[in-house]
Order: structure tokens, then sequence, then C-alpha cells
């Protein structure tokens, strides 16, 4: 059985369609990358999923239940919608740390307002994800005190607090110096060892082409091209993928 | 040169009987100190009350604007009752931003608090529902100003709003507005002056009694003046380091 099963998701805005039909399925600790220019609806589809936006019709499953049905929107209860987000964790493009909180806080919130087992457990496990990020020395700081990628491994540490079914990432090193990217990318494969489900977003073709298990590459709101890495990057079929990836490896 | 020391002794002379006059006799002093009491009592509390109006004010106002848009699409209970409580919450501001304080003051204290004996307490009412309206706007902005992302990063985590206000977007809001906050309480020192038009005996109305028993214009008015400048002054001083400690928090 799947861990994850979206089917059919369509979401528009107004009168722009930006996913249409979006169909795929993930295995427990599988790893996909999502790859695709600008503008494709790579973030939309993650914000489907995390229902920060609502899709208009398909169904999301996890692990063999249907949490979502565009067709059902309506009747959805807000404290439905709270539960049922909480199988996905989110990892933004530019962190999102909450800046009046240190490090320590900024992990622990959500799993004490969600009231997931005493004070010092809650402490407890968020320093062994805060040391897992490799930020035990951070612990106190603020976020204004820490590089870009720190506050990226701070945001991942925080995301897994509540130890979601699959953890979402969206372009988590487009918004860090190119010398900071290893070090939140090598945080991912970490969890990839560690049994994580996993959704990267990212421009990152080194990485997608080692770490996934799996890749899809979106453009103008359709999955135009999915597969393995091997087969998606060694022998890519749609002329569209050909002419990004050769963009791509350009730019390198 | 004689002519001229004799002038000014003279002049002296009659400030001090003046000021003796004004505030010597019958401890006339008193009241202007009973006065400041009053006005600093409704200042501070009506601020209180302004700001407590105002954050649920501008939580609603701000939840309806965030929120409509999704609520609207899911219908619902929830999405009429705040509707209705957000067009309640604009009435309020409208009405009350609309009209002239001292017009509210004179409505509260003669028609709708007209049982009330405590005239200290109908200003706090008064001034404290008229500061929210303000407040609730300057929250506003503040709220709207924290970053959308704040937002989604606590939904992601599945805290509910009230959680998401609470503990992620107020602190960051208070913060930033902090010093406009204490401008509009300074705002509100001066504004209660007009609470004497309901004879409730402030600062103003403690020198305006003063001027009417002794005949004494300049003494009593210029005293008030400058009780209310320093209070102005210091109010605004704290701002400054207020803010300049704020800003270096953010680096
Ligand atoms: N809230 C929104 N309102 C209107 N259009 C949007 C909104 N969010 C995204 N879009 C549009 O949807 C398309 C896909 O955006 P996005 O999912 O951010 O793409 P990507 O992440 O692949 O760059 C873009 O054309 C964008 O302008
Ligand atoms: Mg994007």
């Amino acid at each position: 059985m799947s861990v994850l099963e979206v089917k059919n998701i369509q979401k528009s805005f107004g009168k722009t369609e930006v996913l249409k039909n979006i169909s795929f399925s993930l295995e427990k600790g599988e790893v996909l990358s999502i790859i695709g220019s600008s503008g494709s609806g790579k973030t939309t589809l993650l914000r489907c999923l995390n229902f920060l936006e609502f899709a208009e019709g398909g169904t999301i499953s996890v692990n063999g239940e249907k949490i979502y049905d565009g067709s059902e929107k309506r009747s959805m209860k807000e404290n439905e919608i709270r539960m049922k987000r909480l199988h996905f964790g989110l990892v933004f493009q530019d962190f999102n740390l909450f800046p009046q909180y240190n490090v320590l806080k900024n992990v622990m919130l959500a799993p004490t307002l969600l009231k997931l087992g005493t004070e010092e457990e809650i402490e407890a496990g968020a320093r062994a994800l805060i040391a897992r990020v490799g930020l035990s020395d951070k612990t106190e700081s603020y976020p204004c005190e820490l590089s870009g990628g720190q506050k990226q491994r701070v945001a991942i540490a925080r995301a897994l607090a509540l130890n979601p079914d699959i953890l979402c990432f969206d372009e988590p090193t487009s918004a860090l110096d190119p010398e900071l990217t290893g070090e939140v990318l090598k945080v991912i494969k970490s969890l990839k060892n560690g049994d994580s489900t996993m959704i990267v977003v990212t421009h990152e073709m080194g990485f997608a082409k080692e770490v996934s298990d799996k890749v899809i590459f979106m453009a103008d709101g359709i999955i135009e091209e999915e597969g393995t890495p091997e087969d998606v990057f060694g022998n890519p079929k749609s002329a569209k993928m050909r002419a990004f990836l050769s963009k791509s490896f350009e730019n390198i | 040169m004689d002519g001229i020391q004799a002038w000014f002794v003279q002049q002296f002379t009659e400030l001090k009987d003046k000021f003796i006059l004004c505030f010597i006799d019958g401890d006339r002093w008193q009241w202007i100190f009973d006065g400041l009491l009053n006005t600093l009592k409704i200042t501070l509390f009506a601020g209180l009350i302004g700001v407590l109006i105002g954050i649920i004010v501008a939580s609603v106002r701000s939840s309806y604007d965030k929120n409509s848009e999704s609520l609207a699409l899911r219908g619902g209970f929830g999405y009429h009752l705040l509707r209705f409580i957000n067009g309640i919450c604009q009435l309020y501001l409208t009405v009350i931003r609309g009209t002239p304080v001292v017009v509210q003051l004179m409505i509260m204290y003669f028609i709708i608090l007209k049982s009330s004996t405590n005239g200290v307490f109908v200003a706090v009412i008064t001034f404290g529902i008229n500061s929210g309206a303000y407040v609730a706007e300057i929250f506003r902005s503040g709220i709207m100003a924290v970053d959308a992302g704040q937002f989604e990063a606590g939904r992601s985590l599945g805290f509910n709003y009230v959680q998401t206000m609470r503990y992620i977007i107020i602190p960051q809001a208070f913060k930033t507005v902090l010093p406009t906050l204490c401008n509009e309480f300074i705002a509100l020192l001066k504004e209660t002056s007009v609470a004497g038009y309901v004879g409730i005996s402030d600062l103003t109305k403690a020198g305006d009694l003063i001027r009417g028993r002794t005949f004494e214009a300049f003494m009593p008015l210029i005293a008030v003046a400058i009780i209310y400048l320093v209070l102005v002054v210091i109010l605004t001083r704290l701002v400054g380091v207020l803010e300049r400690r704020l800003r270096r928090s953010e680096r």
C-alpha cells in the first residue's frame, strides 16, 4: 500500500489552470523529487497537499485512507482539516521560522500546543531533532543569529517534531547562498537513511539524481515526465524535459 | 538703574501674589493635584481598555480579511458568524471614528450611563471605547505587516487560528506597532482634557475652576499647559528609548 496516493488533482486561480489532473503515488521511505521550470505549479501542488490551498478536484489518500476529496471540500470542518494536515510536514523556501522564539522553542512550540506529550518529553524530543540537524550548539540562539543554512535546518527539525508521514520541501535551498546549500542537502540526505518519506521540489539536479527514488518533471500544470532518476535524466522522452535539462546544466 | 530694579521687584511680587492666590490660598494646588490624578487615571484605564478592544477588533477584522476567501469557498456557519461579527466591528469603527469624542462623552454621560454618578468611570469607558477604534486599526496594520509565511508556517504545523494569532502573529505585530501605540496613548492623554465638558474634574477642569474662582487666567492655565507638556515630553522620550531598543534587538 502506498503511503501517498494523489489522483487527478486540479487547481485554478481564477481562470488560470495551475494544476491539471496531477496523479502520482509514493511508497514508504521513498524520496520523490519534483523538478520543472518556474511557474509550472510545483509550489501549488505542495500547498494543496498541505491544505494551504484547496484543490477543486481530485483525491489525496494517505496510508490507504482518503483524506481529501475535491468534490466534498465544502463539508470539511476546520478541525478536520487541521488534523489531516498533520500527515504532511512542510519546509518552506524562506524558512518562516518564528523570529520571537529561540531555536528550541521554535521546534517545541507545535508539539506543545498540540499536546503531544509532557513538557520534558517534548523538550527531549526537540533536543534530539536539533542534534540530528547538527545544531546542538545553537539551541538557545534566535533565528536572526543564524545563517540561512542553519535556519533551514531548524525549519526541518521543526517540521519533523510533528512526526509527519510525508515531509515536503519547497525549494529548500533556493534562498541560500551557494556555499550553504550543501549542509541542508546533507541533512535531507540523512533523513532518507532514517526512512522518512519525502517530496522535494528542487532545482538541484545533482541532488535529485543522487537522492531520489522517483522524479517528476512538471510543465504547465501537468506531469510531463516521471520515472526513476536514471530514466528521467538519462533518457528523457519529452522535448520539454530535454530543453529544461540542457538549460539547467548550462547554468552550472 | 534703580527704576528697572524696582520694576522687576514689582513684577516678581505681583507674580508671587498671583501664585499664592491661585495655588496656595484655599489649598487650591490640591485641585490641580486631584485633577492631574483623574487625568492620569482616565488615560491609563482608558488606554488599557482601548488595547483590549483593539486586539479583539483587529483580530476579527484581519481574520476576516485573511480567511474569508477560503471560508466562503467552504461556506457554513463559521463563515456567516465571522461575517456578522466583522460587520459589527466595521460599524463600531465607523461610528466611533466618525463622531467627535466630546459628543461621545456627552452621549455616554447624559444618556447611556446617566444613572452613574462616577464621572471618572464614565470617562474611562468613553475614552476606552474611543481609543479602541484607533488602536484596532493600528494593530490591524501591524498584523497585516507580519509576513504571510508566518501564518502559513503556523497553519502547516497544525495550529488553529487563535493559536496562530496568539503565539506567532500578535507578538510580532505588537513589536512593530509598539511605538505607534505609545503615540496613540500620548494623544489620548491630551484628548482627555475635554472631560470637563461633563463636569469631570480633570487637570484642565481644575485649571479652569481656579480661573473662575480667582479671576486670574494666566497662572492656572499656563500651569496646566506646563504639566501636560512635561507629561508628554517624558512619555515621548520613553517611546524614543523603546524604539531604539526594539531596533537594536532586530539586527
Ligand atoms: N495565490 C495565487 N493566486 C493566483 N495565481 C497564483 C497563486 N499562486 C500561484 N499562482 C500562479 O500559479 C502558477 C504556478 O505557480 P507555482 O505553483 O508557484 O509554480 P512553481 O512553484 O512551479 O514556480 C504561476 O503562474 C503563478 O502565477
Ligand atoms: Mg515555487
